[in-house]
C-alpha cells in the first residue's frame, strides 16, 4: 500500500496552520499554502506568518518546536506546481462553494496523478463540493473534518463518497489514525457530519433554555459540567473559547442545510444579547472577553459573568448547586429528577440533546458507537450521548419524555429497557439499530484494557492497582487509585507482579493504564499526615521500599515497559526512568517536580537521570556539564510538554517509541515487551564519575546568585542545596567513581532531611489544599 | 627604551550571544578572520610577527586548545608566528597587549598580534566544568562573588542612583548609534563570514531607539531591591579584536599607519566584592608611571562592564565625562569578555589620533577584584 510522504495544506488560518502542525509532529513534511502577500517582499509572508505563530502558540500546537522545521511555507499563485510531489492536499479555505471549487480546479492541474484532495469543511456536503467537478477529480475527494486545535482534538470525520476507491479512504483513515493519532469515525454525508451536528444544537439549546429560565451562566455551566462528565467550561466558556462571532456563520449554515423538519430549526434564533457582545468587540477569549470577562481596568483578575437578561457583568459565582454535588460524578438521573430551578435547567437541554441525538439514527448514522466516539473527541465529553442514557435510564428517560408529551426516537423505543452497551459472554455489545446487539471489536493494533476486562478476572487486584493477563505471556500492572498516585498499595503490586513473572510463564510486563494521566507520582497526601503525626519514620520506609522495589523492577530478568499517556510525574516520571523501555502516547507530560513541595525525587529519578546524562555521547565532556543540566531539569521542577520534548530531556531514550494514536498505546507496548522477551538480559549497574563539592559549590552559588535576585525562595535555596549534594555525588571527588546504590543512599539522606524541614511540610500542605505549589 | 606602538586595530562585529549573527561561527573562526583581515588592512609581512597573544576569559570548548596556536593556522600566518592563549578574564586581551610590550621592551621580537576572542554562545560564562575549590568558596567566598552583584555592591558603596545608571546607558547606546550612523567603526570592522554563507558587516547590540524611559522601566537583574538592570550591565556578546604591536621602527619598516605610543601600563588588585572600582587603582599606577597627570588625557576608553561601576570610577577619579567612549561603550557595543581589552586599546589609539589629542587611557575592571589601564600617547 502506498504511504503518505509529502502533504498540502492550502489555507494557513487557525484550522490549516494547526493541521499542518499535527502533521509535522508526526515526521511528515508539509506545504503549507495561503494567498501571496502582495506588495510584500516575501511572497510567502502570509503562511510563513502563520508558521511563527505556531511556533508561538499556546497551548503548543508543535510537539517541538523544531517540527516547524518541516512546514514549508507557499503560495497559490507561485507554487501550486510543488503540489506535485504530495500524496495528499487538504483545503482549509473560507467556507464558499465557488471559491473552493475554483481551487480545486487549480489543484487538480497540478496535483499528482491518484492523490486524494480533502476539505476540512465543517459545515458544506462533500456532494455540494463536487458537483460539476470532473470524475477523475471527484474519485480522489475526500471531507476530512478536524477538530480545533488540530493537535489535541482527537477527533477526525471522515465523509467518502460511493465514487472513491476504499483503498484511498483507507489510505488517510490509517494516516490520520496512525501518523497523527486521530479517532477516525466515518461519517455520512450530511450537515454538520455527526459532532457538531449534535454539539451545535446542545449549544444552541443551552443558550437560548439559560435565557428562557433565567438561570445564570455559571449554574449553567455547572449543573450541564461535571454530573454529565461534560468539561467544566460547560457551555457558556465554551463558547468564549471557540468564539462567539463564529456561532451566527455556524447557526445560521446548520439552518440552511438542515431538513424542514429537523428540530434544529425549532431553537435557532441569534439572541440580541449576543449580538450586541459580538457587535461591541466581546467575541470571547481571543477579544475583549465574552460571558465570561476579567474586569477591565482592574489590576487584579477578577472573574466576571454577563447576567443575561440584563447584559450587565458582575463578580462571578461559584455556584454552589445543591444537586451537582449530590449526583457527583456518575449519577446525571439524579440531576435530571430534580426539581430545582438547575434541574429542570439541566433536563431541558439534556432532554433535547439526547432525544436531538438519538433521532440521528439511522439516517444520520447506523452506527451508536460512532455518535458517542465523536462526541467523546471532537467535545470532550467523557460519555457519548447513548452512554449518558444507559446511566440515566433509558427506559426512565423515555418515560419522562412521555410524560411531557414529546416524541421518543425509535431507537429509544428499540433498546427499550435495555442498555446500548453490555457485557456479554467475555465480549463487549453495543445495540445496533436494527434491534441486536452486535460485538464490538477493536480494531486491529488497537487493545483496550477494556476489552480483556470484559473477558477477565483481574491475575492480581489490591484496591490501587491491578494486574492483567495480556495474553502471549504478557502481564499489564494497572493502576486505579485516585489519579493513579503511587502508594505502598501500588509499590506492592509491581514486587507481587514481580515475583508472579519470575515464578511462572509469563515473560514481560507492561505498565499501562486507560487514565486520562499515567500517574501524578507519589501520594504526598500520606506524606502530610505523617508529617503532622511526626511518623517521619515511616517517610524514611516508604523512600527506601519505593527505591527497593524500583531497583528489583530495573535489574529484573525480564523486561519492563512504561506506557504513559497524560501525566507522568515525580514517582511515575521515575518508573519510566527504571523500565527497559517505555512506549510513550505522543501526548505525555513527565517531569521530576518534587522540588516544587520542597522534596527531591528520591525513588532512584535523581540517580537515573545522572547516570543517563553522564554517560550520553552528546553531553559536552568533564565533570559538570551533565550534572549542571540534571540540577536545571529538577531543581526548576521542568515539565515536558510531549513525548517528544521528554525525549530531548532524556527522560524517554532515542530507542523508546512514541504512539501518535491514544489507543494504540499499549498495543504497541506490549509489542515493544515482546520484541525484548527474547535474549532479554537485564541492566548492569554502572558507576558514574562526579565532582564532588567542588561542583556543589558551583551550583550553590549559582541558586545564590537566584536568591538574591528574587528569582529563588528561601526554601528553594535549601531544596537546591540537598539536590546539589546528591547531583555532585556528595563527598566524592573527580578520580572516583559513584555507584547507583552510594547516589540512592545520598537521595534517602537528602529526603530524610528534607521531609522533616518546617517549609518543605508547609509546601507540601499548599499544595494538596490548593493544587497550587507554594513559593515559600 | 625603544618605543613601543599600536600600528593596526580591527575587531569582528560585536553581536548578542544566542540571538545574534554570530552565534553559528565558532570562535576561532572568528578570530582568525579579524586576524586575517587585519594583516590584509595594514600589510604587515607574516613571518616577521613573532607571535600572536590572545586573550580569551573562558578558553576552552571551541576557543580551547591554545587557541591562538590554532588562530595561526586558521589565519594563513606562517608556522613560525608562535601563539600563546592568556586568560585575565576581561583584562585578557589588554594583558596580551602588555604582555607584548614586555616581550618588545626584552629584545624578544619586534612584533606581535595581539587579539581578544569570546564567544559567550558556545562557550558558556564560567565554563563548561565550574569547579570551585570548596574550603576557598567557604573562607572567602567573596573570590567567586557574581559580577552583577559586585555591580550592585559599587552602587551602593559609592551612591550610583539608578537614575544616573540609565542615563549612562542610554547616553552609550546613543553614542554608539550616532557613532554607527557616521560610518566610524567602517575602519574598524572586519566583515565576518558565518557558516551559511552570510556575511556580517555591521554590530548587532547597539539599540538606537533606546529611551530613558523604556530602561526605567526595566527589573533589576541582580537583586530583588537592586538598581542594576540587564539596560544598564554590557550584554553577553560573540566578537573577537586584533591590535598589531611592535616597535616603531618595524611600523616604519613595514609601512604600517602607527595610531599610537604606549607609554605606561599597570595592573592593580581591589576588593572582589567590588571589582568594578577596580580601574581607580590601576589608572593611578598607570599614570604615575607615565609621569602625567590625569588632566592630562584627552581621550579615555573606560570599559562599562556596568553603568554603576564606570559611573563609580569617574566619580572616583574625576574624569572628564566628554572625554569617555566617544563613540559609545560596552553597555551599547558589547562586552565579548576575552575581546574587549584590545578593542578599547584599539579604539583608544584611534581615537587619539582623530581627536589630534596627545595622551588617552584604556582602562577596564577585572572580576576577582582588579584593574588594568594603558596609557597612550600621540606619535609625531
Amino acid at each position: 500500500m502506498k504511504g503518505i510522504d509529502k502533504v498540502a495544506v492550502i489555507g494557513a488560518g487557525v484550522m490549516g496552520a494547526g493541521i499542518a502542525a499535527q502533521i509535522a509532529n508526526a515526521g511528515v513534511s508539509v506545504l503549507l499554502f495561503d494567498r501571496p502577500s502582495e506588495g510584500k517582499e516575501d511572497r510567502n509572508q502570509i503562511a510563513k506568518d502563520a508558521i511563527g505563530k505556531l511556533i508561538k502558540s499556546n497551548p503548543a500546537a508543535l510537539m517541538n518546536k523544531r517540527n516547524a522545521k518541516r512546514i514549508i511555507s507557499a503560495n497559490t499563485e507561485d507554487d501550486l506546481r510543488l503540489l506535485a510531489d504530495c500524496d495528499w492536499v487538504i483545503e482549509a479555505i473560507i467556507e464558499d462553494v465557488g471559491i473552493k471549487q475554483t481551487l480545486y480546479k487549480k489543484i487538480d492541474k497540478f496535483r499528482k496523478k491518484g492523490a486524494v484532495v480533502s476539505s476540512n469543511t465543517s459545515t458544506l456536503c462533500r456532494e455540494q463540493l463536487v458537483a460539476g467537478l470532473p470524475e477523475n477529480f471527484r474519485r480522489d475527494f475526500l471531507i476530512t473534518h478536524f477538530f480545533n486545535p488540530p493537535r489535541y482534538m482527537r477527533l477526525l470525520e471522515l465523509v467518502s463518497g460511493s465514487e472513491v476507491s476504499d483503498e484511498q479512504c483507507k489510505l488517510i483513515e490509517r494516516f490520520c489514525d496512525r501518523s497523527l493519532g486521530k479517532g477516525v469515525v466515518h461519517c455520512k454525508d450530511t450537515p454538520g457530519f455527526l459532532a457538531n451536528r449534535i454539539g451545535i444544537f446542545w449549544l444552541q439549546c443551552a443558550v437560548v433554555e439559560a435565557i428562557k429560565q433565567n438561570v445564570s451562566i455559571e449554574v449553567a455551566d455547572a449543573v450541564i459540567g461535571r454530573p454529565f462528565g461534560i468539561p467544566k467550561t460547560g457551555v457558556f466558556a465554551l463558547l468564549d473559547m471557540v468564539g462567539l462571532d463564529l456561532m451566527p456563520h455556524v447557526l445560521s449554515s446548520m439552518s440552511e442545510s438542515l431538513p424542514p423538519e429537523d428540530p434544529f430549526h425549532g431553537i435557532y434564533q441569534e439572541p440580541e444579547l449576543i449580538k450586541t457582545l459580538i457587535a461591541d468587540g466581546y467575541t470571547g477569549r481571543k477579544g475583549k472577553g465574552g460571558f465570561y470577562r476579567l474586569r477591565p481596568d482592574s489590576p487584579d483578575k477578577i472573574k466576571e459573568a454577563i447576567d443575561l437578561n440584563t447584559g450587565d457583568y458582575a463578580k462571578a459565582e461559584r455556584p454552589s448547586v445543591d444537586i451537582v454535588k449530590k449526583a457527583g460524578r456518575k449519577n446525571p438521573r439524579k440531576v435530571l429528577e430534580d426539581d430545582s430551578s438547575a434541574g429542570r435547567y439541566a433536563w431541558s437541554v439534556m432532554s433535547k440533546t439526547l432525544t436531538y441525538a438519538a433521532s440521528l439514527v439511522p439516517d444520520v448514522s447506523d452506527n451508536i458507537e460512532a455518535v458517542d466516539e465523536a462526541m467523546k473527541l471532537g467535545y470532550n465529553w467523557k460519555y457519548g450521548p447513548f452512554e449518558l442514557l444507559d446511566q440515566i435510564g433509558v427506559e426512565w428517560f423515555c418515560a419522562k419524555l412521555r410524560s411531557e408529551k414529546t416524541d421518543v426516537p425509535l431507537v429509544l423505543k428499540s433498546v427499550g429497557k435495555g442498555k446500548f452497551y453490555r457485557k456479554s459472554k467475555g465480549f463487549r455489545e453495543v445495540f445496533g439499530h436494527e434491534g441486536q446487539y452486535l460485538k464490538r471489536y477493536p480494531n486491529a493494533g488497537v487493545l483496550k484494557l477494556d476489552d480483556i476486562k470484559a473477558r477477565s478476572k483481574p491475575v492480581m487486584r489490591n484496591p490501587s492497582a491491578s494486574l492483567w493477563d495480556l495474553d502471549d505471556d504478557v502481564l499489564c500492572l494497572e493502576f486505579h487509585s485516585k489519579m493513579n498516585s503511587l502508594n505502598l498499595w501500588t509499590l506492592s503490586m509491581m514486587d507481587r507482579a514481580r515475583e508472579k513473572i519470575e515464578t511462572s510463564e509469563y515473560k514481560a510486563l507492561v505498565v499501562y493504564n486507560d487514565g486520562t494521566n499515567f500517574s501524578v507520582g507519589a501520594n504526598i497526601g500520606l506524606m502530610s499526615v505523617a508529617a503532622r503525626l511526626w511518623a517521619y519514620p515511616f517517610i524514611d520506609y516508604m523512600v527506601r521500599r519505593g527505591q527497593e522495589t524500583y531497583k528489583a523492577l530495573k535489574f529484573a530478568p525480564f523486561p519492563i515497559v512504561s506506557a504513559p499517556s497524560g501525566l507522568a510525574l515525580g514517582g511515575a516520571c521515575e518508573l519510566l526512568l527504571h523500565s527497559d523501555a517505555v512506549q510513550a502516547h505522543a501526548e505525555t507530560y513527565t517531569g521530576l517536580v518534587e522540588v516544587g513541595v520542597g522534596i527531591i525525587p528520591g525513588w532512584g529519578g535523581c540517580k537515573e537521570m545522572m547516570c543517563r546524562w553522564s554517560l550520553a555521547s552528546d553531553t559536552p565532556r568533564g565533570p559538570m556539564p551533565a550534572v549542571s543540566k540534571v540540577f536545571e531539569l529538577i531543581g526548576l521542577a521542568e515539565v515536558a510538554k510531549s513525548a517528544e520534548e521528554a525525549r530531548d530531556m532524556k527522560i524517554i531514550r532515542a530507542e523508546d517509541g512514541i504512539t501518535m494514536n491514544r489507543d494504540r498505546v499499549l498495543a504497541d507496548a506490549k509489542e515493544r515487551a515482546l520484541e525484548l522477551v527474547s535474549g532479554y538480559r537485564p541492566p548492569t549497574a554502572v558507576e558514574i564519575t562526579l565532582p564532588g563539592e567542588s561542583g556543589k559549590v558551583a551550583l550553590d552559588l549559582a541558586v545564590e546568585g537566584f536568591r538574591k535576585s528574587g528569582k529563588a525562595t528561601p526554601h528553594d535555596v535549601v531544596v537546591s542545596a540537598a539536590l546539589s549534594t546528591i547531583l555532585s555525588g556528595g563527598n566524592t571527588d573527580m578520580t572516583g567513581k559513584v555507584s547507583e546504590d552510594k547516589l540512592l543512599q545520598l537521595e534517602r539522606e537528602a529526603f530524610h532531611t528534607l521531609c522533616r524541614h518546617p517549609d518543605t511540610v508547609e509546601r507540601v500542605h499548599h499544595m494538596l489544599k490548593t493544587g497550587q505549589p507554594l513559593r515559600n | 627604551m625603544v618605543d613601543i606602538v599600536i600600528a593596526g586595530y580591527a575587531r569582528s562585529p560585536f553581536h548578542f550571544a544566542n540571538k545574534g549573527a554570530l552565534a553559528k561561527v565558532r570562535p576561532d573562526d572568528l578570530v582568525a578572520q579579524v586576524i586575517k583581515g587585519l594583516v590584509h588592512k595594514t600589510g604587515i609581512e607574516g613571518k616577521a610577527i613573532e607571535a600572536v597573544f590572545m586573550g580569551c576569559a573562558f578558553p576552552e570548548g571551541e576557543q580551547g586548545l591554545n587557541v591562538a596556536r590554532l588562530a595561526v593556522f586558521l589565519a594563513d600566518l606562517p608556522q613560525s608566528v608562535g601563539g600563546a592563549t592568556i586568560n585575565h578574564f576581561c583584562g585578557s586581551s589588554m594583558q596580551a597587549i602588555h604582555m607584548a610590550a614586555g616581550a618588545i621592551s626584552m629584545g624578544a621580537g619586534d612584533a606581535y598580534i595581539c587579539a581578544g576572542i569570546e564567544s559567550m554562545t558556545r562557550v558558556p560564562m564560567m565554563g563548561f566544568n565550574p569547579l570551585l575549590n570548596p574550603s576557598l568558596a567557604k573562607e572567602y567566598p567573596a573570590a567567586y562573588i557574581s559580577m552583577g552583584e559586585t555591580a550592585e555592591n559599587v552602587a551602593d558603596k559609592y551612591a550610583i542612583s539608578r537614575k544616573d545608571q540609565d542615563q549612562f546607558s542610554l547616553n552609550s547606546h546613543l553614542k554608539a548609534a550616532e557613532a554607527q550612523g557616521k560610518g566610524n567603526f567602517k575602519d574598524e570592522i572586519i566583515p565576518v563570514k558565518t557558516p551559511a554563507g552570510d556575511m556580517v558587516d555591521q554590530d548587532g547590540c547597539i539599540r538606537e531607539n533606546s529611551t530613558i524611559e523604556g530602561l526605567a522601566e526595566l527589573s533589576p537583574a541582580f537583586k530583588e531591591e537592586g538598581n542594576v538592570t540587564a539596560g544598564s550591565s554590557s550584554p553577553l556578546t560573540d566578537g573577537a579584536t586584533a591590535v598589531i604591536v611592535c616597535t616603531s621602527d618595524f611600523a616604519k619598516t613595514q609601512g604600517l599607519d602607527v595610531l599610537a605610543k604606549i607609554r605606561s601600563i599597570a595592573v592593580a588588585g581591589c576588593a572582589p566584592e567590588i571589582m568594578g572600582i577596580g580601574p581607580v587603582a590601576a589608572t593611578n599606577k598607570a599614570i604615575a608611571r607615565a609621569g602625567i597627570s590625569l588632566s592630562d588625557l584627552d581621550v579615555i576608553e573606560l570599559n562599562e562592564a556596568f553603568a554603576s561601576q564606570a559611573l563609580a570610577c569617574m566619580a572616583d577619579l574625576k574624569l572628564d565625562e566628554s572625554k569617555i567612549n566617544l563613540d559609545g561603550g560596552a553597555i551599547a557595543i558589547g562586552h565579548p569578555l576575552g575581546a574587549t581589552g584590545a578593542r578599547i586599546t584599539g579604539k583608544a589609539a584611534q581615537l587619539l589620533k582623530r581627536e589630534k589629542g596627545k595622551f588617552a587611557l584604556a582602562t577596564q575592571c577585572i572580576g576577582g577584584g582588579q584593574g588594568i589601564a594603558t596609557i597612550l600617547e600621540a606619535v609625531e
